[in-house]
């Protein structure tokens, strides 16, 4: 009797973890951007960042800074032919998204990008009044 | 009590990396940034009148360091992906696959392992792949 409650008790939360990753599933294709992977280093000279981002290309990459906020937005471009049907899909949206605040430390006015195959490599330097120094102390 | 924790305080990060490790290769669904990888490389396939597409997201490659190999309709990419050397104290964020990787895909029955092409452009290894010719839609003549 303990037994069969349990499986009951066990079914229905396998059920409703069914529910929820469906309507996961189903919030997930509608929002149709991703959140790119991304690397974050930093040294005493900056920062660097590395963004993947496969299938988009110089013109559909889009980099702003707006006060401190970073933002990295790419159209997904495959060249497919056009009467392709597609019959499996790992990724559902066309296009990735992703902001970074951004330290005050750091000088956005001199970021550097790069995009080399689907790799955005972004190199951010530390203004210079913020990079550590060496003070000397002079004798007396 | 103090001086004891003072003394394993250093070996607790490393107990840390230790599970890490330990996730990332016995556990790699629950390894750091894994949520939004799940496989890698990502694989989006689709089918033409005469062809089936393969497109796989693998951003930051060597195509030469690419292997894809096609035995009857199973399509196999493997593959390791190295990222830029940098110093791991630097580093703040970590999401970014790296490693050694495979992929084996499935394609229909139907296509002809003699017609491949496959070409490596911003990110994405695109394989295409001829369906027999047997089974393409053909016109057929009606005679007179």
């Amino acid at each position: 009797m303990t037994d069969n409650k349990m499986t009951t008790t066990d079914q229905a939360t396998a059920s409703n973890e069914m529910a929820q990753s469906a309507a996961a599933n189903a919030l997930r294709a509608q929002s149709l951007e991703l959140t790119p992977a991304a690397d974050i280093i930093e040294t005493d000279d900056g920062a660097t960042i590395y963004v993947d981002l496969p299938g988009v290309n110089h013109d559909t990459l889009d980099i702003n800074v707006d006060h401190d906020v970073l933002s990295i937005k790419g159209g997904v471009n495959l060249h497919t032919p056009k009467d392709l049907n597609p019959t499996y899909m790992d990724v559902h949206a066309g296009s990735y998204n992703r902001q970074f605040t951004l330290s005050a430390e750091l000088d956005s006015s001199k970021i550097d990008a790069k995009l080399k195959d689907g790799v955005l490599k972004l190199v951010i330097p530390r203004s210079e009044k913020h990079k550590p120094r060496k003070i000397e102390v002079k004798a007396a | 009590m103090i001086s004891n924790m003072m003394r394993f305080g250093p070996s607790i990060p490393a107990l840390f990396e230790g599970l890490d490790e330990v996730l990332s290769t016995d556990y790699p669904a629950f390894a750091p940034g894994a949520g939004r990888l799940r496989a890698y490389p990502q694989v989006n396939m689709g089918v033409t009148e005469n062809s089936v597409e393969i497109y796989l997201f693998a951003p930051g490659m060597d195509p030469a360091e690419l292997d894809v190999s096609l035995e009857k309709n199973l399509l196999s990419v493997t593959g390791e992906r190295k990222l830029e050397a940098v110093d791991e104290q630097a580093t703040v964020r970590r999401e970014r696959f790296a490693g050694k990787f495979k992929r084996v895909i499935t394609l229909p029955e139907d296509v002809d392992p003699g017609k491949t092409e496959a070409v490596y452009r911003d990110g994405v290894l695109h394989i295409s792949v001829a369906k027999r010719e047997e089974t393409q839609p053909r016109k057929i003549q009606i005679n007179a």
